[in-house]
Parts: structure tokens; sequence; C-alpha cells
């Protein structure tokens, strides 16, 4: 049988007129990485805190561990552990000094040398936060958040800002504390990091969940679910004109991607469709061709009508 | 919650800003009031003493300076050289005894020549007052008159109480007020700002609990620094205090609590550490002055001491100075106590409505 570890139900809140959750309902399920996706100011933030018991909702109940968190706050606190997006830590403190002061917040305690050995931060122990890289702020954040051995987790944008190294350093992390059998909820802004990590994700856009399963299944929902990317050797509007024709404007999608000259897309429905669009393409000899499937970004864009990273520049 | 009151101590000591503001700053203040008016040592000044006569009466003047202990009294024979001197700002001074002063035979008037330097009003009255006081007596001896009236002075405790005594106590108002002030507000208002707050509200701690273990950490602070204060104060410039110590500490305690709530009550509505900051410069700052630390307010026009009498800072030092200087206890009037027991109920209420560990 499935263990229910939270369960949400039609959770809205309002801050005046403004509806940042508009009445959700989900369920996290034991020992899964459930993803929530969206843009900036979705609602991703909001929900979690609400979960965590930081904020009170306007309305629905919310359970973790069978507590309601309205009313047993102090007993959900004992038992998860939180990751704030972008939270620091006293000045003043070593690292282990600070472990042992947020252990001593707690009943149940877990091993700090385990902590400190799991992330490989063992000869950082009696540092400052501030003699620390980026990646190791962000690895002596999630132990911080794992001293009390939680039963659920919570990251809030564990790898923003991370360079690749770290993000993948962090994913294994994440994977090992999944290992241990706890369940993780967290958000993200990069598509890639949740089809690697989620066993299941939730998109949420303007307070609303409009998407809500395993990533590779919300992948075979999309509209095309194959892609050419390619670029030509110079700008053509007759071959492209040419493409679109042959697979037949229902069936495709072309966009000029931002950047180089000449860097195209193409989103394709059927497989019959790809083959005859690839072979138009490799007769041009582009500078550059790849096939691939749709990924959860594509997924995104599709249902949100807009990148991500358009969102952030936005800001 | 213990752990957190020793941890809060420990980050005092690492940060090294919170302990200058709180401990070397007030320190700097109690060395320097004490080099300029600490001490037994009551001498305003130098003056130079030029004796041409060998008269019993001048060697009794000569004497009589000597002994006052007012004046340091140089001796010097050649008039040019005081006037250089003077000139100077070496001596404040210069009283000439002419060739033949005292000698009463003589029948007639002669002149104690008195120089002097205009600029030093204080050293200027002393000096001709003596002059005037000793001359009177003389003149009666000489004329074998007695007199009929005169003056009793009588100073307001048995010891000789200076200026570095008022000063001393009101650098203890003013060391609990910048080291608490300034430092639950900029504290409070950083550790919002880089969401350590926050963090603590994922936790089960309780927040009083978060908030007792920082005011207790900051007590002890305040037990320091009243104690570094006083001993550098009594120890180092020989300053006096009269009344029971036991209550200095219990007042500037009361003041260390009334102060924290303003802290609070400050990083409750500043937004961000700058604003805090500031804010906490604004309030501390003028009362140092408005409220008395340095000079004693009731000097100041009348409408502005009936405003400042009221400053949270001004009834606090009013206490300390009545158990230190006068040895009165702040019970007997308590008008003071009511003032500072105001002044903490209305922080805290601001504190306890306005602040908040997390964002709602």
């Amino acid at each position: 049988m499935i263990e229910k570890v939270i369960e949400i139900k039609n959770l809205t809140k309002k801050y005046g007129k403004l509806i940042a959750v508009n009445d959700i309902s989900f369920d996290v399920q034991k020992g899964e990485v459930f993803g929530l996706l969206g843009e900036n100011g979705a609602g991703k933030t909001t929900t979690m805190e609400m979960i965590e018991s930081l904020r009170k909702p306007s309305s629905g109940s919310i359970k973790v561990l069978g507590d309601d968190v309205s009313k047993n706050s102090e007993k959900v606190k004992e038992k998860i552990g939180v990751q704030l997006q972008s939270s620091a830590y006293y000045d003043y403190l070593k690292l282990r000094e600070i472990l042992e002061l947020f252990g001593g917040f707690y009943e149940k305690n877990a091993d700090p040398d385990k902590l400190f050995r799991m992330v490989d931060l063992e000869d950082k122990t009696n540092a400052y936060i501030k003699n620390l890289s980026g990646g190791q702020k962000q690895r002596f954040s999630i132990i911080a958040s794992l001293i009390n051995d939680p039963e659920v987790i919570f990251l809030d944008e564990p790898t923003t800002g991370l360079d690749p190294i770290a993000r993948r350093n962090t994913w294994e992390i994440i994977s090992e504390i999944k290992k241990q059998g706890k369940t993780i909820i967290m958000t993200t802004h990069y598509m890639e990091e949740a089809e690697f990590l989620c066993d299941r994700v939730a998109i949420m856009e303007k307070g609303k969940i409009i998407a809500l399963d395993k990533p590779h299944k919300l992948i075979e929902r999309t509209e095309n679910p194959y892609k050419i990317t390619f670029i030509l050797q110079k700008d053509n509007q007759n071959f492209l004109n040419k493409l679109i024709n042959a697979c037949g404007a229902k069936n495709c999608l072309l966009k000029k991607l931002p950047g180089k000259d000449a860097h195209y897309e193409i989103n394709i429905k059927q497989q019959e469709v790809l083959n005859k669009a690839l072979l138009l393409v490799e007769a041009e000899k582009p500078e550059s061709l790849q096939v691939g499937q749709a990924t959860l970004e594509d997924l995104f864009i599709e249902l949100t009508g807009k990148t991500i990273t358009d969102e952030e520049n936005g800001d | 919650m213990l752990k957190l009151f020793f941890t809060n101590l420990k980050m005092m000591v690492r940060g090294r800003q919170a302990l200058f503001w709180s401990l070397f700053f007030p320190l700097m203040f109690t060395i320097i009031f004490g080099f300029f008016f600490g001490g037994d040592n009551k001498s305003l000044g130098a003056i130079v003493l030029i004796n041409k006569s060998d008269s019993q009466i001048s060697q009794s003047l000569e004497k009589a300076l000597d002994d006052s202990g007012l004046f340091k009294v140089q001796k010097e024979t050649d008039l040019s050289l005081a006037k250089d001197l003077l000139k100077k700002s070496k001596v404040s001074a210069i009283v000439e005894v002419p060739e033949g002063f005292g000698n009463l035979q003589l029948n007639e008037l002669t002149k104690i020549n008195l120089i002097n330097d205009p600029a030093n009003t204080q050293i200027n009255l002393a000096i001709s007052g003596f002059l005037e006081a000793y001359l009177t007596q003389v003149n009666y001896q000489a004329q074998g008159a007695k007199p009929i009236f005169s003056l009793n002075v009588e100073s307001t405790s048995d010891k000789n109480l200076t200026y570095f005594d008022f000063v001393l106590l009101g650098i203890i108002g003013m060391a609990l007020m910048n080291g608490s002030v300034q430092g639950i507000a900029i504290t409070m208002a950083r550790y919002r700002e880089d969401k350590i707050l926050k963090r603590i509200t994922t936790t089960p701690l309780k927040p009083w609990k978060f908030v007792l273990a920082e005011v207790l950490s900051r007590l002890i602070l305040n037990v320091l620094q009243i104690s570094l204060i006083l001993a550098i104060g009594v120890w180092g410039f020989h300053a006096h205090i009269v009344g029971s110590i036991f209550l200095i500490y219990l007042f500037a305690l009361l003041g260390g609590l009334l102060f924290l709530s303003i802290g609070f009550a400050v990083a409750s509505a500043a937004k961000t550490t700058d604003a805090a900051q500031g804010m906490a410069v604004a309030i501390t700052i003028p009362m140092m002055f408005l409220a008395g630390v340095f000079f004693p307010i009731d000097q100041l026009p009348k409408w502005l001491y009936s405003i400042v009498q009221y400053l949270p800072l001004a009834p606090l030092l009013r206490m300390i100075r009545q158990i230190g200087i006068e040895n009165i206890s702040p019970f007997i009037n308590p008008v003071n106590i009511i003032i500072v027991v105001v002044w903490i109920i209305i922080t805290l209420f601001v504190s306890v409505m306005r602040f908040r560990l997390s964002d709602e």
C-alpha cells in the first residue's frame, strides 16, 4: 500500500486580493522525490512554506505524516528538515557549532560527523561559513536540514546559482538521502534536474497546479514529442518554407533559436513526419544537426507559453 | 535554550564589532574622562608665585597656597620669565608678592599683584577668590578685628565629589544604551535579512526561548560593562561611589532591559540592517547628550528640559546618580522608576505586537 507522507486538500493562500496559491490538492508518497516546478511567483515557495508551517493557509488542509500542520506544527517541525531558499547561517559560528546548536532545538539528532562525511565537508567542520565556496555552502545547508534525522526534507531551489559540477554533486547527495528512505520535496528552475531527480513533478502556474505526473509520462503528453535542432550554413527562407510544407503546418512547429544565426528547432508530432523532415534537413548539409525527444522543458514551455529563462530575465 | 544562550555569548566575543561598541567605546570614554577629571588631585592648574617679601605673612600665604591643593604652585623670582610662561599657557596666573609685603611697621597699603590669563575663567575665579579671602583674614588680624558675619558652606555629601563621579555614572548609562539598543537592533535586523530568524522558525524552538536567550546573554554583557567601567573608574581614577553597589547594578540592569526592548522595537520597525543601524544611532546619539550623560540637563532651557527629562535614559541616570553620588534609594521617590517602567511597557508592547521571527 502506498503510504502518503503529505496530504494537501484545497489549499489556498491569499495576500489581500492576490491569490498566491489557488485551491490546490496533491499527495506526496513516502520515499519519493517530489518536484514543484514553475516560474517565479507561481506559488512554489508559498506552497512549501505552508507545508512547513511557516505560513498560515487562507483555507484548505495540510497533513504531514498524519498530523494536521495548523494544529500540531511543533510535532510536525520535529520530524521535517527544511532548507530555505538562500538562507544564511550565523557568521561567527563554526560549521560544527551550527549543527550542534540546531541539533539542540530537536529531540532527535543525527550524527554530525556522518553528515559532514556524506557531503565531503569533514575537513571543514571548524571553518566559518564565509570561508566556504558556493557549492560547499549549499551542501552544508542541506546537511543542516538533516540534523534532526527528519522523515521529510524540503529543499527550496537547492542548486540555484551552482556551477554544473557542484549541481551534479548536489544531485548525488539528494539521491543518497532518498536511498535512506526519506521523502524529499524540492522546487527547482531546472527542468533537466527535475527530469533527472524527481519521481513525480507538479507544474504550477499562477497558484494552480496545471500538470502532475512522473516526468516521462508528462513528456509523453506533449503535442510534439520529437524534435530536430539544426544550424544552417546560411539563412535560407526558401528551405524553411519547403520544410514546413513537407511536414504539414499542423504537424510541426518551427522556431528560430535565439543567439547564433540560422539556428532552428522544429518540434514534430509524428514519427513519419520526423523521418521526412530529417531527410530534408540532411540534404541541406547543416553545420550541426541533433535529433531528439521532447524534454520536460519543452512540455513546460508548451504549457506555460514561455521559457523559464524569459521569466527570470524579466524579474 | 541554555545552549543558545552560551552560543550567543560565544558569538558576541567573536563578533568584535559588538564588543567594541559595548565595551571598548565606553571604556575609552572612562579613561579619557578619568585623565581629565579623575583622581583625588583637585588641582585646577598651575600658577607662578613670585615672593619678594620675607615677612611672616608672605611666608604663610605661600604655605596656604601650597596646602590648599587647588593649584600647582611654581616658585620663580623673575617676573619676565613668569610672563613668558603665562603667554605660552604653561601656567594660568602669576601671583607677585612685592618686597616689604606683610611688614606691619610700614603702615601703608601694599598690594599683591595678580596677573591672569583671561581665557582661563575657572582658575581666575579660584585664585582671586582665594587671595581675597586670605587678605581679608590678614587685614582682620592686622587690625585686631573679629569677623561677625561668615559663610558656612556645606556639600551635599560627605566626600568630595568630582565631575568625574558624575560622568562615570553617565558613561554606564551610555554603555548600556549603545550596547543594547544598537546590539539588538542590528543583530536582529541582520538575522532577519540573512533569514536566520526564518530558519529558526523551521525548528520546533519556541520563539520566546529564542528571545529569552538573546536577552539573557545581553544582560551578562551588561553586567560585564558595568563592572569594567566601575572598576576602571574607581580603582584607576579614584571615583567616589557612596551608595550601594548592589542598587547600582539592579537599576543599571533595569535600564539594560529597557534598552533591549527598545532594540527589539527598532528591529521590528526597520526593514533592513542599514535602516536598523540608522534608527539606532538616531535614537542613541541625541539621547547621549539630551539625557545627561556628560552634562546635567537641568542647565538646559526650561522648555527643553521639561521634555528631555522624560527620555528613557534620563530617569535611569537620575536614579543611578542618586544611588552612586547621593546615597539616596530611588525607591523613596519612585517617579523615576515609574518613568522607566512605563517606557519598558511601551517598547515591549511595540516589540510584542510587531517583532516576528517569521515573515508573517
